[in-house]
């Protein structure tokens, strides 16, 4: 859908692609095939092919005659690049590379025809040091020397074809390297970090029919004498199914329209928030969904076990949940770094003045201050029934600045190894980029004039307040003294139990005589 | 029973002990009144012979002399063909009861039985403890009248008991209820022994899970099996292999003195082989031993394969490539490192010690067994072969072992501390040529 219309695509942009995948999520397994095909398979071509690359490949790959896979994961090696064991050597009369290895997991294994491996090589560098870097190549399974194993049985999308893929001597031409020889890496990277905004409509499109049947059910099924939806546990679980959808379709769409700017603007980072919060939304809100159906939920018959199994992959393809909040954290930390080195350094040089304006600050913080950065009041950007939200907002981000340059200060670049700060760090950016969406979709909505507005407020309101407390508790968290920061005992613990690698408490019923 | 038969009994056995009472009628010599007691009293005379007669009894009290062997000793000689286990032991201290009847002398038996419960090893058995308490007369030593609780009734009894039961504690054996039901019929609810008992329940159930590092009651007998505990226990990471380099052969019975081999036992964890298949050929790697390791009573040997620590300028900084992760950044590109407050590496009370590579567990200290053990970790470290091996042993600690096979070889008198040795290279294509 994204391949430029010269080549046959529709040429959509991204916020059109994001709604196309509303339709498209209602069903995983279709929803990861065609993701598979495009959003990875033959971004590749589209980011970094040439010309030549792309006239060939693309008109064939955008009608459908061929699909494409997207080759990188190998029993060895997850996320770390360096333990690729997949080679590619040139032959002697350098046309052609011959590629030896193997691939685990490739979505559309079986039946693709283009694949995008990635694969060690050669490379001589500048200052004549030969070194192993990744490349990556276009593989046509007509080179030969790829076969698949048989498709993996998968506990969800079991309608997706995921097999292993074998390259034995297969023949590459070099003009199918995508982008330099020793390039791969950047390439993978920027593969990686442009398909994960559309995430967030496909689950939103999945959870909005979700809520539609599970409605459905609940005004209809009696229970003492009264509707399921008439009991207030019930009532909070919708609200809540409603409330994760209108963030994700924010998030996605907003993420969607900054990447729609002219030029090439960065926003991985809002892509992994997206994909972090919307996969973990998708898996709270589907079994809630099961939940209120109770037993029948849980029998085969009705689709919501199957929805339930297919959720359960997006916390765990396209970067795992764990990962990606790493990278949220550091990225937003190497900015952030960037930009206090200056005044660190001053710190540390001990300049006067900049110290007694440090200290002032902290004890007008400590004191309680209102923050006021321009979104409320008369000139505000947000509407006046947003405005509580909108303060509060303000409030987490200021503190959240103090709270990160305090952060920089203890640990400075060794904060690589602190991952449950940094987990803490990604959980407030997720909330505050969710609250900044939804503000800024509701008081779009108000002035506009779009249909129920009022109950995009009353959703942004819930959201906002509750991101907000949970943003406050997650920044006394990360204080170092503070009683809510549990980082040494649970370190502790994990290392005594990983010690014996078993539960090492005495059984409740043991006694001594 | 009667008040006066109490009396006599009583008399009797205390005499046994050697609290003469005052009030004997005629005051004749020992072996008179006691014989004659006895008679009066009950019926069973017959086997009256106390085995302590059968010496000729001095006209000392028997107590007094200052030969070796104690009164009752001969009981515990008595067994045919010296197999000395717990039923032997167990006979002996019936005999006692069986053959007097007024069990005279029982204090002075039960320290006997105490000293000779470790020969017959049954030092940690709780029905042999019962056993021996059970040689005490009942109801006898039981204050019945409030001078009596005040002071210690029967203190040379009660401190027999109360050495009973640390016997039992310093064995680690934990009293039951026949135990505490014999106490209070031998010694009454209030007394020491009693008061030790209860202090025994209360404290060895709480102290039983206090060790950190917990062996096996029973300590395997097999010194391959021992040794492979040892290892283990030394070596808590549970990726470590054991391997067994060497059995140990059996001893020739035709005597011929070819070298009986002793067991080599290793282990080696996958970090540490990881470790060593980095370690520079140019700097030597060291075996260092024997150290004792202790386990229960037990003593075990076992050397270890270490280098020494890099010098700081040697020091390679770990290499972080480049392009490392496919998904997070995993350097930050910041110029400030840690604040002192948050900087937990430095422990003044650790101190860097260099690479340990593996530890062994061997039979004979000697160069030789060694070289067998280095020679079986090149199998799984094939970079081992290129590595300088130097061999550190130190002298005999002068403990040794008692295995039940291979030869214990004394090691070769040292220089006093170490010998250096050996080019493993060297030994390796003297092996090979």
């Amino acid at each position: 859908m994204q391949v430029p219309e010269e080549y046959g695509g529709l040429g959509l942009s991204n916020t059109l692609y994001a709604r196309m995948g509303e339709i498209v999520g209602l069903d995983g397994s279709i929803a990861v095939t065609l993701a598979a095909h495009q959003a990875i398979g033959l971004k590749g071509i589209i980011l970094a092919g040439s010309k030549e690359q792309k006239a060939k490949y693309l008109p064939r790959l955008a009608s459908g005659e061929h699909i494409a896979a997207f080759c990188l994961t190998e029993p060895s090696s997850g996320s770390d690049a360096a333990s690729i064991k997949t080679r590619a050597t040139l032959s002697e009369d350098k046309k052609y590379y011959i590629l030896n290895g193997s691939k685990v997991w490739i979505t559309n294994g079986g039946l693709a025809n283009i694949f995008t491996v990635f694969a060690k090589t050669q490379v001589v560098d500048s200052e004549s040091s030969v070194k192993d870097k990744i490349t990556a190549f276009i593989v046509e399974r007509d080179f030969g020397g790829v076969t698949n194993g048989k498709p993996e049985d998968k506990l969800g999308i079991r309608g997706s074809n995921t097999c292993e893929v074998h390259f034995e001597n297969t023949r590459v031409p070099v003009e199918n390297v995508l982008g330099e020889v020793g390039g791969g890496f950047k390439v993978a990277m920027n593969i990686l970090n442009s398909g994960r905004f559309s995430m967030g409509s496909v689950v939103a499109g999945m959870l909005k029919k979700l809520i539609e049947m599970t409605a459905e059910y609940a005004c209809t099924r009696k229970q003492f004498n009264k509707n399921l939806s008439e009991f207030g546990l019930i009532q909070e679980k919708f609200a809540l199914m409603a409330q994760k959808a209108y963030v994700m379709e924010s998030m996605a769409y907003l993420t969607a329209g900054m990447l729609d700017r002219p030029g090439f603007p960065d926003c991985s980072i809002e892509a992994a928030m997206v994909k972090v919060f919307s996969s973990e939304c998708a898996w709270q809100c589907v079994s809630e969904a099961l939940q209120i159906l109770g037993g029948s939920g849980y029998m085969r018959d009705y689709p919501y076990e199957r929805m339930l199994r297919d959720t359960r992959i997006l916390l765990i393809f396209e970067g795992t949940n764990e990962i990606l909040r790493m990278y949220i954290a550091l990225t937003g930390l190497q900015h952030a770094g960037r930009i206090l080195t200056a005044r660190i350094n001053e710190l540390k040089r001990g300049n006067v003045s900049t110290v007694i304006e440090t200290i002032s600050q902290k004890l007008r913080d400590s004191v309680g201050r209102t923050v006021n950065m321009g979104l409320t009041g008369k000139l505000g950007a947000v509407h006046p029934s947003v405005a509580d939200s909108a303060s509060k907002l303000e409030e987490n981000v200021y503190y959240f600045g103090r709270t990160v340059e305090t952060l920089l200060l203890r640990f400075g670049k060794t904060i690589v190894e602190e991952q449950m700060i940094l987990k803490r760090v990604a959980n407030i950016l997720i909330n505050l980029y969710g609250m900044t969406a939804v503000l800024s979709r509701a008081s779009r909505s108000i002035r506009v004039g779009l249909p129920n507005h009022d109950h995009e407020v009353l959703l942004a309101n819930i959201f906002c307040a509750e991101a907000y407390y949970q943003n406050l508790f997650t920044l006394s968290q990360l204080d170092k003294y503070s009683p809510e920061n549990l980082d040494e005992q649970i370190k502790k613990v994990s290392e005594q139990v990983l010690e014996k690698r078993a539960y090492i408490c005495a059984h409740p019923l043991e006694r001594t005589s | 029973m009667s008040w006066a038969q109490a009396i006599l009994l009583a008399r009797g056995l205390s005499r046994g002990c050697g609290v003469i009472c005052g009030a004997t009628v005629t005051g004749p010599p020992f072996s008179q009144v006691s014989l004659q007691a006895p008679r009066g009293l009950h019926c069973s005379a017959a086997t009256h012979s106390s085995d302590s007669w059968l010496v000729p009894p001095p006209p000392k009290p028997p107590r007094g002399p200052t030969r070796a062997l104690a009164p009752h000793e001969e009981l515990f000689r008595q067994a045919p063909d010296g197999a000395q286990d717990k039923a032997n032991f167990v006979r002996a201290v019936q005999t006692f009861g069986q053959h007097n009847v007024h069990k005279r002398g029982h204090v002075d038996f039960i320290y006997l039985a105490l000293r000779k419960m470790r020969e017959y090893g049954v030092e940690r058995d709780l029905a042999v403890y019962n056993l021996l308490l059970d040689v005490f007369p009942k109801e006898v030593f039981r204050p019945r009248s409030i001078f009596q609780r005040i002071f210690i009734h029967y203190p040379r009894q009660q401190e027999c008991g109360i050495a009973v039961l640390e016997q039992m504690e310093n064995h680690g054996v934990m009293p039951n209820k026949e135990t505490e039901f014999l106490l209070i019929q031998i010694f009454g609810r209030k007394s020491y022994p009693m008061l030790k008992f209860v202090r025994m329940k209360l404290w060895f159930s709480r102290f039983k899970n206090i060790n950190p590092f917990p062996l096996p009651r029973d300590l395997p007998q097999d010194p391959v099996d021992l040794a492979k505990l040892g290892l283990r226990h030394m070596e808590p990471d549970l990726s470590a292999r054991v391997t067994i380099y060497q059995m140990p052969s059996a001893k020739d019975s035709t005597g011929a003195a070819d070298a009986t081999e002793s067991h080599i036992v290793g282990i080696q964890t996958p970090d540490q082989q990881a470790a060593l298949a980095h370690h520079n050929p140019a700097r030597p790697i060291f075996v260092e031993g024997p150290f004792s390791l202790w386990l229960r009573d037990k003593c075990v040997y076992y050397h270890i394969l270490r280098a020494d620590l890099l010098p700081p300028e040697e020091r390679e900084a770990e290499e972080i490539p480049e392009e490392w992760n496919l998904y997070y950044p995993m350097q930050l590109d910041l110029d400030y490192g840690r604040s002192g407050w948050d900087d937990y590496k430095f422990d003044i009370h650790k101190v860097e010690e260099g690479p340990v590579f593996a530890i062994c567990v061997a039979g004979a200290h000697d160069q030789a067994t060694l070289a067998r053990w280095i020679q079986g970790l090149q199998e799984t470290n094939p970079g081992l072969a290129q590595i300088p091996v130097v061999f550190r042993l130190a002298g005999s600690t002068g403990e040794l072992l008692a295995t039940s096979s291979g030869l214990e070889e004394p090691p070769p008198p040292p220089p006093e501390g170490q010998e250096e040795e050996e080019n493993n290279q060297q030994r390796q294509q003297q092996g090979q040529s």
